[in-house]
């Protein structure tokens, strides 16, 4: 287990030095500078040689990788800047948004489970029956639809015909329901048919037979065995497509207005503002380093025929 | 009001008299100095030493009483008597030069917009210097970034303390702020008793928000969405000019468009009253020149020959004939270069409209996206035209506009427009201190881009709000779209 989590550590610190440089280049190279923002060309007189001062003054004359040296520098330092457009420390305005993405994200995963279990479990125990069909037809909609667009149907529904819920906003558990909704509908199609044929991979098994010859009656079969066996490629692909949802959140965060990192970045890239991009991938890297640790972990409980393996070659 | 019981924002209501306004920006900050979403300032937080009179688009008195400056360098402003900040501390001469100190500090746009030298204050009376004759020096304190707030307070960037109506009680960066009323307000405390301020980007779930009765009034819910929202009882959309011009910037730079011939046929080619009808949906204001023509330097101007018969009079005079269907000169057919960019939706639409007339009188346009126009345009030179949307007279003054298009030095002077005559009259100008006198000259400076078509310009666009008329009472659409919450609205 501990050397699990150093070599871990390490792989994170190399991947960590490689995103961030990786997306450094790909911010500066971008077209576009934050000068022409903070100077607001679009409303005050400016002339070429105040922007040529002011670039110059902000390093971005600098060769890329002197400023990216500098930034990792500072980084070393536990600096992470502050935002050009705000001059807000960028660490302290992300973990500001944190929490809200985290709820978003957490809500959508609780839909997604309310979902995907149910349907997922019935289509494979009910093989061709009309909840199979219903639910592959569920799930190819799910996943044809745009969520912004599912987002806003459910707005039209919830909010402006039925009025029962807040359109946008962050009031308390009430507004979350809305956009965790839009999420976790859309995300869940992929999990059903990932379970179901998982499922259907594990009740086809030897040890599903030599429960059966046991006796054990088909709930436990089915609890016990079948779904804790087919639980890891779910659980692989959900550590897999972390970065999409993430990415489905940010367009949710700015449909319903809810003020998480999502809607910041968006901000921020339109602005250029380059230390809190940066923060911002930082971040999630870190997000993903976690997740996947725990989804790595979770096999073992999960499967423990890996323990053995490990064991044994180790 | 029994109706409106059983809508999600019934707990806001419980408040007592409140409103609810959606804006379709949002800030992570709202310190007055650097927040170029000008919250502050729209919200009814904070106010500026001056203001622009809508009703005559001049620069009238609001923190400051009455200014002099005749020399256009040492000007002198009497401060109002008897204006206290939110926190109950009277706005002094002093207060008011710490506050511009610290906007200057924080904001290098403010500071190269500002151009002081240095801050005296005396009692109520401030002594500015700047450091050049700077005669748009007053209309320049018209910028939200120059609001008048106490710098004792510790945490401008969350709770600014200023001098406007309401007071901030709690702000949520990046969704919404709630303000209170300021009983102490120097100009009749507002009847309300607070306001909600929150932020969409999404057009489409702002038009939703006010359907579903969540919010009071919305800003530029989305064009498509209009007649639904006018088609609902109770809602009322308004819309009103801006001081924004969708412009075609022409690159002298390039061979044909030298050819001032080339240019009018160019400008002769937008069919202007089509695209606002039909890209706009009528809410825009065909353009002939940068400047609305309600504002005191707008020139009167004499109707130039339109349409695609007129193009290809201009372009015959140019020396371009018509063969196999394409315009060509000297056997090279005219092809050019259009850039246009998504940021604002309806340029590219109108770039499409202009490609498709400008084929029928057989000039090819190449339609090329890009994503940051100002870069693009500066860097590279390979282009003949390009969609640009500028506002032509932000704070009332057209010193801003005509110095940053069209003056050698500028940085938005995208056609690379150097001509000394133009430069001399913007000189001229930037010199001159007398409102009159200034007025002639940016008319002069207009008529003259008019004549040389150095840019060609296609409409205002409208700015649209939405709001429900059977509860908010006393709403106005400003053109400036700087005053928004005010102490006059109310609720029925």
């Amino acid at each position: 287990m501990g050397r699990i989590l150093i070599r871990k550590f390490l792989e994170t610190l190399g991947f960590v030095l490689f995103i961030t440089f990786i997306s450094f280049l790909f911010i500066r190279m971008a077209p576009g500078d934050p000068v022409l923002t903070i100077l607001n060309v679009d409303e005050l007189s400016v002339s070429q040689e105040q922007v040529e001062a002011l670039r110059e003054e902000m390093g971005f004359n600098q060769p890329l990788l002197v400023q990216y040296g500098q930034w990792l520098l500072d980084f070393v330092r536990l600096d992470f800047g502050q935002s050009y457009v705000t001059g807000q420390p960028v660490m302290k305005m992300i973990m500001g948004g944190l929490p809200a993405t985290l709820e978003l994200t957490g809500g959508a995963l609780v839909i997604m489970l309310l979902i995907a279990l149910p349907l997922g479990s019935l289509s494979a125990l009910y093989r061709n029956s009309w909840i199979d069909h219903m639910s592959r037809l569920l799930s190819i909609i799910g996943a044809a639809v745009p969520s912004f667009w599912l987002g806003l149907i459910l707005i039209d529904l919830f909010g402006v015909r039925l009025g029962w819920l807040p359109t946008m906003g962050r009031d308390g558990w009430i507004s979350l329901l809305l956009p965790s909704l839009t999420l976790g509908l859309a995300i869940s199609s992929v999990y059903v048919r990932l379970l179901r044929s998982s499922l259907l991979d594990s009740l086809g098994q030897e040890f599903v037979r030599a429960a059966r010859a046991r006796g054990y009656s088909e709930l436990r079969i089915f609890w016990v065995h079948a779904l804790r066996h087919s639980l890891p490629p779910v659980i692989t692909v959900f550590g897999v497509s972390l970065g999409s949802l993430i990415g489905g959140v940010v367009v949710i965060e700015v449909l319903f207005a809810y003020p998480g990192i999502g809607k910041l970045v968006v901000d921020s890239i339109r602005q250029r503002d380059y230390p809190l991009i940066q923060g911002y991938i930082l971040v999630m890297a870190a997000i993903v380093f976690v997740v996947n640790t725990l989804v790595d972990l979770s096999y073992r409980y999960l499967n423990p025929e890996m323990k053995l393996k490990e064991r044994k070659t180790g | 009001m029994l109706g409106a019981c059983s809508s999600p924002s019934s707990s806001a209501k419980e408040q007592g008299k409140h409103i609810s306004f959606l804006y379709n920006f949002s800030t992570n900050s709202l310190d007055p100095h650097v927040d170029s979403s000008y919250v502050p300032i729209r919200a009814g937080i904070t106010e500026t030493l001056v203001r622009l009179d809508e009703d005559n688009l001049t620069v009238a008195p609001w923190l400051a009483e009455s200014w002099e400056g005749t020399d256009g360098q040492n000007w002198k402003i009497k401060l109002r008597d008897n204006v206290t900040f939110q926190n109950g501390k009277p706005m002094t001469g002093d207060a008011v030069k710490a506050s511009l100190d610290r906007a200057m500090t924080e904001s290098i746009a403010v500071k190269n917009a500002l151009k002081i030298k240095s801050i005296q204050a005396d009692g109520n009376t401030l002594q500015i210097v700047t450091t050049q004759p700077f005669p748009e020096f007053i209309s320049e304190l018209v910028n939200p970034n120059t609001s008048i707030i106490d710098v004792t307070e510790t945490d401008v960037v969350n709770k600014p303390v200023g001098t406007g109506p309401f007071l901030l009680s709690s702000f949520t960066p990046g969704s919404k702020l709630e303000v209170k009323r300021y009983d102490g307000y120097w100009d009749g405390a507002s009847p309300l008793d607070g306001v909600t301020f929150a932020f969409n980007e999404d057009a489409n779930a702002r038009s939703l928000a006010l359907r579903s009765g969540q919010v009071d009034i919305v800003y530029r819910p989305e064009i498509e969405s209009l007649d639904t929202l006018n088609a609902e009882p109770g809602i009322k959309v308004e819309s009103t000019s801006t001081f924004r011009v969708h412009q075609l910037t022409m690159n002298m730079e390039r061979p044909a468009l030298q050819d001032v011939n080339v240019r009018r046929a160019m400008d002769a080619l937008i069919d202007r009253q089509k695209i606002v009808d039909t890209i706009l949906l009528g809410h825009g204001e065909a353009a002939t020149g940068p400047f609305l023509p309600s504002l005191p330097f707008a020139p009167t101007y004499e109707p130039s020959p339109l349409g695609a018969d007129a193009a290809v009079d201009y372009l015959q005079q140019a020396g371009y004939s018509l063969v196999n269907g394409q315009m060509q000169k000297d056997g090279k057919p005219l092809q050019l270069t259009l850039l246009t960019y998504p940021a604002r939706a309806d340029l590219p639409l109108i770039a499409q409209v202009f490609q498709s007339d400008a084929k029928k009188i057989g000039i090819q346009v190449e339609i090329r996206q890009i994503d940051t126009p100002e870069d693009y345009m500066a860097a590279n030179r390979d282009w003949d035209l390009a969609t640009y949307s500028n506002l032509t007279a932000p704070r009332g003054d057209a010193g801003y506009y005509l110095n940053a298009t069209y003056h050698p030095d500028g940085a938005l002077n995208f056609s690379g427009a150097e001509d000394p005559k133009l430069t001399a009259i913007i000189d001229q100008l930037n010199r001159t201190v007398e409102p009159e006198k200034r007025a002639v000259l940016a008319e002069r400076a207009a008529d003259y881009v008019h004549d040389n078509v150095i840019n060609s310009f296609v409409l205002h666009p409208s700015t649209i709000v939405a709001y429900n008329e059977e509860k908010v009472k006393n709403w106005i659409t400003t053109r400036s779209e700087y005053y928004m919450i005010t102490n006059k609205l109310d609720v029925m």
